[in-house]
């Protein structure tokens, strides 16, 4: 059945026929016509946030969080400038968000009208593909792509640009309509076949079926042959769900298993063949079992520079099989003995059936001696493992744990015991701070029977923290913990070991939490000693709606060990420089 | 060791597959020599040429990255052409 709809309209139905349930936005004047249809449509629920960075962070949060994509909205100019951090966090970590802005009138546009500004231009290197839609009889198969393109393969973020007029203009609408190939728009019909100069392609092995199966049989190979193999698993593998996969390999081979930022969570802690995270604040163990392994398979990770630090000096010894999604990552940071373009799943899972049993125990032991006790980091009590091994207790392990960017990050990535698939989410590749907060309103709507808490510094909580009021306002209990050490403590941390202790604007003073979450209508609490933490933590986590509790933690606490940037994983700074470096 | 590689890549007509074609290259901080389009001879398609001043290696990823963009056929390194023996001043 066709009927005559406005864009605005026909925006709404298109989400909601895709069975988009939330959406995060906020109101201005070239996207009022979306804002003024939406009132017909209950089923899409719109969540008022209080800065256009947060609607962006948040519809990231719900993407990681339910494997769906999330929505975001803006206006024009600024509402949608406001949201470039935003999507560029989500193009960094590979999350599925579709933006939809306005956009001044089509006859305004170029003229520098008010809250004109080319956010199409301003996005193009940080979307996997934009629109700004000209007819509003395009309009209906844009979002239907858009939100097709955004999932598929490597996921990323779309915008979707909407003069106000085309949002006015009517055409006729066919309910649930491009069920078509929802790229066709995009690659055209006629043309597909179309090469320049076929059979001549200069791309990667691995491209088509037949190469996976041959980079299969040869990373096997590999494998069987391997004295110290190594499993390097990322966000692919979270991505895809390919955790019993993952498992069954290295179960299969006995190949103890190292998680990237991006891929906690994605292996069990606790599991005899868990290792932890490499690189900048990686363990030495890990980043030492790198460096005389002979083997690495990598799947679903891109070998960025702080996994590798100096990749002249990257396991030296080790082949590389490297799976991925994406053909462009292959090669793109570290030389691979074989590259595997495919699913991570489903190249697992044919790598897991291809791979002969065996077990690697004189390697495992071998990297056990690698342990080293971990350096006494922090004075006092209220040290932030302890504060982590609180927040388990108070949760028995099943919350998600959202995090901000900085110290807090990279203790909560070391110290917390993740069991469960895809319950630590961060922002890894971009490094947005302010991230944690309204990120977490997003994993909360796509996992309203699930405990969040937020965690972040007193810098990067100082970003977002307007983002309580619409925790207040939609009714979002998110758990905010705070880490409060009176510094930007990383940037403080690179200071002291590398600026000849210059805390060159570090110092950052923080209101009176207790009395901003009274401000609020929340509870909040003020943590300074171990012996408060575990009756203020399960209080926190036991109420029924936002809650904030500040840590107050040690000033100058360190993040041990450290691979300096440019650094060899072989030469991890694990105490205070006696004499620092610099001026 | 720099080179001059030349690429050549089929896009659909449109100033934003042109756009992120060339963007890829200022994105990934490739020096370009020269840079041309023109009609491809199927209508709809054109064809952009551009030689890199890089190493095998830049020049191929450039070709990955240029081959993701929505809107683009195909892209093909056509030739390389040593530069060593270029006069040094």
């Amino acid at each position: 059945m066709t009927e005559m709809l406005t864009g605005a309209q026909i925006l709404c139905r298109s989400l909601v026929e895709a069975g988009v349930d939330v959406i995060f936005g906020y109101p201005g004047g070239a996207i009022m016509p979306f804002y003024h249809a939406l009132g017909d449509h209950p089923r899409l629920r719109h969540i008022l946030v209080r800065h256009e960075q947060a609607a962006a962070h948040a519809a990231d949060g719900y993407a990681r969080a339910s494997g769906r994509v999330g929505v975001c909205v803006a206006t024009s100019g600024p509402g949608a400038t406001n949201l470039v951090t935003g999507l560029a966090t989500a193009h960094m970590d590979s999350s599925p968000v579709v933006a939809i802005t306005g956009q001044v009138p089509r006859a305004m546009i170029g003229r520098d009208a008010f809250q004109e500004t080319d956010i199409i231009g301003m996005t193009l290197p940080i979307t996997k593909q934009n629109y700004l839609v000209q007819d509003v009889a395009e309009l209906a198969g844009v979002v239907a792509e858009a939100l097709a393109i955004a999932q598929e393969g490597r996921p990323g973020p779309v915008l979707i640009d909407v003069p106000k007029d085309v949002q006015n203009q009517k055409t006729e609408y066919r309910s649930s309509q491009p069920s078509q190939d929802p790229r066709a728009g995009a690659r055209g019909q006629s043309l597909g076949s179309q090469s320049l100069t076929p059979g001549a392609s200069p791309l990667t092995p691995g491209a088509s079926p037949g190469n996976v199966q041959d980079g299969v049989r040869e990373a096997a190979r590999l494998i069987a042959a391997a004295e110290r193999p190594l499993l390097m698993i990322g966000h692919g593998v979270i991505l895809s769900s390919a955790y019993p996969e993952v498992r069954a390999l290295a179960e299969k081979t006995g190949i103890p298993v190292i998680t990237t930022l991006l891929g906690i969570s994605a292996f069990p802690e606790g599991h005899p063949l868990f290792l932890g995270m490499p690189g900048m604040h990686g363990e030495v163990r890990v980043n030492r079992a790198i460096q005389h392994a002979d083997l690495i398979v990598g799947i679903g990770l891109r070998f960025d520079d702080r996994v590798t630090g100096n990749t002249a000096g990257f396991a030296p010894r080790a082949r590389i099989v490297h799976i991925d999604l994406d053909r462009a990552e292959i090669g793109k940071n570290v030389p691979v003995a074989v590259g595997i373009v495919g699913d991570a799943r489903e190249v697992t899972r044919r790598l897991a059936a291809e791979v002969s049993p065996r077990t690697c125990e004189r390697w495992l032991e071998e990297i056990r001696e690698f342990t080293r006790p971990r350096p006494a980091a922090f004075r006092g009590d209220l040290a932030p493992e302890t504060i982590l091994a609180s927040l388990y207790e108070a949760t028995g392990g099943r919350c998600t744990i959202v995090t901000d960017v900085g110290q807090h990050q990279m203790w909560v990535a070391k110290l917390y015991p993740y069991r469960r698939p895809n319950t630590h989410i961060t922002s890894g590749g971009l490094g947005t701070m302010g991230f944690a907060v309204p990120a977490a309103m997003g994993v909360h709507l796509a996992r309203p029977g699930e405990t969040v808490w937020a965690i972040s510094g007193d810098g990067g909580f100082q970003m977002n923290m307007a983002e309580i009021a619409t925790m207040v306002q939609e009714k979002l209990p998110v758990k905010m913990a705070v880490f409060n050490n009176g510094y930007l403590g990383m940037v403080r941390q690179w200071q002291q070991f590398f600026h000849g202790k210059r805390y060159s604007c570090t110092p950052i003073w923080s209101p009176d939490y207790v009395k901003l979450a009274e401000a609020y209508g929340i509870p909040g609490w003020r943590v300074k000693q171990a012996a408060e933490l575990w009756d203020v933590v399960a209080q926190a986590n036991d109420h029924p709606g936002p809650a904030l509790v500040e840590f107050v933690i040690e000033q100058e606490a360190n993040v041990y060990p450290m691979i300096p940037p440019g650094g060899s994983l072989s030469e991890p700074i694990e105490a205070e420089p006696a004499t620092a470096a610099g001026d | 060791m720099p080179a001059s590689h030349n690429v050549a890549v089929l896009l659909e007509d449109g100033l934003l597959t042109l756009n992120r074609a060339v963007g890829v290259l200022r994105r990934r901080n490739v020096p370009i020599e020269c840079l041309a389009l023109k009609p491809s001879g199927t209508a709809g398609v054109s064809e952009l040429t551009f030689v890199l001043k890089t190493d095998a290696a830049t020049a191929g990823r450039v070709v990955q990255q240029i081959h993701k963009i929505i809107g683009v056929r195909d892209v093909v390194l056509v030739a390389t052409e040593d530069s060593t023996t270029e006069v040094q001043s």
